[in-house]
């Protein structure tokens, strides 16, 4: 199936804002989603954008029932290792189920790493839920590891709230 | 003891080299880090930052036997996420062993989240192998809670050999 990666653009945040509460349902929390597309042009598409997003598309006829040619994407940002320097951190992937087993999604990831590369990065990195094997697999077989299995590696957060009181301390200080 | 946290500037490269290797020594891997103190000169503090940092300070009185007065840091960067919108991830905190237990690593981490919240930031992630207890320990009691227990996300990366395939595997289309 004909299809194209290119950069995501402004105009596309409905369409990602879209797929981003599909991965959402995917991932088993369908209330997960709490920002706006207003909120994704506006960090993603400024001066300093906190993100990046890469679009996957199909011409016209290859579109959905729903009428969408925006198919799958890929949002990632830059980071730092201060072990081995500029790394970039996939935040999401996701190609819409019908369109799947067609290289997009192959297509989308190298994409990111071609960018990163570009760009000098050494590392890519994302996280996976457990129970997702077809994920797994599909990153497994281009070479990924788990660290969270191999070393240990746990990810940690503070919410809002959390984030709120640990914010006060400072001000004390 | 008197303290003090400041925004890291490009003459605190050296001492935050220092204390980089001595984290990696901390973390048992003290032949991983490939950055330098020019590295570090050159992506945190360059047009287009790729990390932000920290750092804490004590008088000259309690400097350490060598003679250092800068005896912690924590660096960090924007992130975003798909659901929650902007975040920001602390990539290394550290307080060398005999600053410890005197509110120091308390005051980084909660600088770092005053800092994300003024820059309209929602969540504080960042990453605990599960075998440093006392790391571990330390996060929970400041109100964050772990991802990967809970919802069951593993940490995942790419590098090297495999970054390099993925990239080159971009389907011509």
């Amino acid at each position: 199936m004909e299809f194209r990666v290119r950069a995501a653009t402004r105009e596309d945040c409905r369409d990602i804002s879209r797929m981003i509460r599909e991965l959402a349902v995917y991932e088993k929390m369908p209330d997960g989603m709490k920002i706006s597309h207003e909120e994704l042009e506006r960090d993603g598409f400024s001066q300093n954008p906190f993100f990046h997003c890469l679009v996957a598309e199909v011409p016209p006829q290859h579109r959905t029932k729903e009428g969408y040619t925006l198919v799958g994407y890929a949002l990632y940002f830059y980071t730092y290792s201060t072990w081995e320097g500029r790394s970039l951190y996939m935040e999401d992937f996701y190609v819409m189920p019908e369109f799947r087993g067609k290289g997009i999604g192959k297509a989308l990831i190298s994409n990111v790493a071609r960018i990163g590369k570009e760009h000098q990065c050494v590392r890519l990195n994302f996280s996976v839920l457990s129970w997702n094997t077809p994920a797994i697999n599909f990153y497994l077989n281009k070479g990924a590891q788990d660290l969270t299995t191999s070393d240990g590696w746990h990810c940690f957060r503070f919410d809002r709230e959390a984030l709120d009181k640990l914010a006060e301390e400072a001000v004390k200080q | 003891m008197e303290f003090s946290i400041r925004v890291a500037t490009l003459e605190d490269c050296r001492d935050m080299a220092r204390m980089i290797a001595e984290l990696a020594e901390y973390e048992k891997v003290p032949d991983q880090v490939k950055i330098t103190q020019r590295d570090l000169e050159q992506d945190g503090f360059s047009k287009n930052p790729f990390f932000q940092a920290i750092i804490a300070e004590v008088p000259e009185q309690h400097r350490s036997k060598e003679g250092h007065c800068k005896v912690g840091y924590a660096l960090y960067f924007f992130a975003y996420s798909s659901w929650k919108g902007r975040s920001v991830y602390m990539e290394d905190l550290y307080v060398m062993s005999e600053y410890r237990g005197k509110g120091i690593g308390k005051a980084l981490m909660s600088k770092i989240a005053q800092l994300g919240l003024a820059a309209g930031c929602k969540q504080l992630n960042f990453a605990v192998p599960n075998w440093n207890k006392p790391s571990v320990d330390f996060s929970l009691r400041q109100g964050c809670w772990n991802v990967t227990s809970d919802l069951g996300y593993h940490c995942m990366r790419c590098e090297g050999p495999a970054l390099e395939s993925l990239a080159r595997g971009e389907a011509k289309h």
